[in-house]
């Protein structure tokens, strides 16, 4: 009986294994969300040049640090998205760089339990290369009440936006923090409020600098950092949030 | 041979089980000073096989009762810090005081006679606004060793200033580096410093509730001017001379300077985190693990400080 149950197993799951390398961490979500996000049948590598990093323990679950790291990998980059394995929604950002590569991302996520976290690189052939990291956590980021929920006083300091930009050797690093409650929805009472879509572009110019949509797994007033490969001049961002509020601003560094 | 090897191994075993079965604290009263006592626990993190037994505490038998300081993580380390002082001295205990509302120092607190209770007022509103959660994180932490252990906030409270007990007059300073609200406390007569949590050795400090590095090692340098024969620091070892204070105004400082310098740069949380620690305070445990929780806590305020309001056009 259990030599059959074995074999229907191998039937079964062989040609998926071939396709898709196995998961270091062992995540029972690892194929299930390679074929959500990725889509099914993809090529799929396993890639240390792919550097993603969260630290090993989430000291606040509504506030995890996760930085990806791309200046050593190789090639263009097509496509970025990142996802947490066991959130309630375990997207956090699909990323589209331009024509300047897009070498380092950053920004806080919420976690609801001990979980790991991917990143997912499409390169010119369309093979996804794929960074792991795995973050321990006592939970409950993703359903916590957002600290703006408790401040009467939120929107006055609703949209407020402050940022720089750091010169580095070469390109630049831009850093913006947006004052937003980035509700996800998973609290009573508090529907979904959260930024959708951030964009950076030089007015005029044919293609944005990138372009990237969140989910509800980012967290509350995010802290954004994007690097990119050289500095254009007059750079703006642009976000917007699911009630359809618009913010536009200039990044400023390399006027 | 083997088959005594062997039984010896059984043995284990079943002790082992039941030492699993039956949770107990090992704690050891050394006598530092004059009819004083320090109950000291490990450096360590809270963890299912310490108990949560990280911490110090200390004792003073006065001639007119006992002044405890601290009680301990859990209901468990205070019944059995209770029995420790009730087999080395026969004073009542009249006072017990609790340095602030962090876990590790309160929970113990239960097994006292609650009108013994004493706390900064400051203290007693962080512990009813934040105690529960520290309870929640505490039975994730350590488990078992919680067992009926409950959040009390004690009945009474200290006034900064003196505070005479039998042959003992004791200074109470309250200071905030720490969680905003910490009770230093200086025995004028023997001189002993218990500086509670104000003061980390050998061990790195912790951030979750500081106002601020500077506000702290502001604060540090006041309490390093008191007539002190000796430190009895909130986790680390008892120490006589400026040893604690000197690595305390150390690391604050490099931490200091690390954030400003890494938020200039436009760091990133998780690059903060992984950045190097420099080799003399190697001998400090938790280093690593405490450099990840301060960057959480407060990072995030150096980072806002160096960027400025975005133009819209």
């Amino acid at each position: 009986m259990g030599r059959i149950v074995l074999l229907f197993f191998i039937l079964l799951g062989g040609p998926v294994q071939g396709a898709v390398p196995e998961d270091p961490f062992g995540s029972p979500m690892w194929e299930y969300n390679l074929n959500r996000y990725l889509g099914e049948g993809r090529e799929v590598v396993l890639d240390e040049r792919v550097v993603l990093t969260v630290p090993p323990f989430a000291e606040d679950s509504a506030q995890v640090p996760l930085t990806l790291d791309l200046s050593g990998f190789p090639g263009e980059v097509d496509e970025i998205v990142t996802w947490i394995d066991l959130n309630p929604i375990p997207h956090l950002f699909t990323l589209t760089p331009g024509a300047t590569p897009t070498r380092l991302i950053s920004l806080n996520f919420r976690v609801q339990q001990a979980t790991t976290v991917r990143a997912a690189v499409r390169d010119r052939h369309g093979v996804w290369h794929i960074g792991s990291a795995y973050v321990d956590a006592a939970g409950g980021g993703c359903t916590a009440p957002s600290l703006t929920a408790a401040n009467p006083d939120w929107e006055s300091n609703f949209g407020t936006i402050r940022g720089g930009a750091f010169s580095q050797v070469p390109g630049v690093r831009y850093k913006f923090s947006v004052m937003h409650p980035m509700d996800s929805g998973m609290v009573g009472d508090v529907p979904a409020f959260h930024i959708e879509s951030v964009r950076l572009a030089v007015p005029g110019a044919d293609e944005p600098l990138l372009s990237m949509t969140l989910s509800q797994s980012a967290a509350e007033n995010p802290m954004f950092v994007f690097e990119l490969e050289r500095q254009p001049a007059g750079a703006m961002l642009w976000l917007r949030d699911n009630n359809g509020n618009v913010f536009e601003r200039r990044l400023g560094g390399g006027a | 041979m083997i088959v005594r090897g062997l039984s010896l191994l059984w043995l284990l075993g079943w002790s082992l089980i039941g030492v699993a079965d039956e949770l107990r604290y090992a704690l050891e009263a050394t006598p530092v000073a004059t009819n004083t006592w320090v109950v000291e626990g490990s450096t360590g993190n809270f963890s299912r096989d310490n108990g949560g037994n990280i911490v110090n505490v200390a004792f003073i038998a006065t001639g007119d009762g006992v002044v405890v300081i601290d009680t301990g993580p859990s209901r468990l380390y205070g019944e059995a810090l209770r029995a420790l002082i009730e087999a080395t001295t026969d004073e009542p205990i009249r006072h017990v005081l609790l340095t602030h509302h962090h876990p590790d120092h309160v929970f113990g607190n239960q097994a006292f006679d609650p009108d013994t209770l004493y706390m900064l007022d400051s203290g007693r509103q962080a512990l009813a606004r934040e105690g529960e959660a520290f309870s929640d994180n505490m039975y994730r932490l350590v488990g078992d060793w919680m067992r009926g252990t409950e959040v009390v906030v004690p009945a009474n409270t200290l006034a900064p200033g003196p505070l005479v007990v039998g042959d003992h007059r004791f200074w109470l300073m309250e200071f905030s580096g720490h969680t905003g609200s910490d009770l230093v406390v200086f025995d004028e007569n023997t001189g002993v410093l218990f500086a509670s949590d104000m003061v980390f050795y050998n061990r790195a400090l912790t951030t979750p509730q500081s106002p601020g590095l500077m506000v702290w090692a502001k604060e540090l340098m006041a309490l390093s001017e008191l007539p002190y024969t000796l430190v009895v620091p909130g986790h680390g070892p008892v120490v006589s001379d400026d040893s604690a204070f000197r690595q305390m105004n150390d690391y604050l400082s490099w931490l200091y300077q690390t954030l400003s310098k890494s938020a200039s740069r436009g760091l990133t949380l998780a690059e903060v985190m992984n950045l190097p620690i420099p080799d003399r305070f190697q001998g400090m445990a938790g280093t690593r693990y405490e450099l990840i929780r301060t960057t959480t806590h407060l990072y995030p305020r150096y980072e806002k400080a160096a960027l400025e309001l975005l133009p819209e056009r």
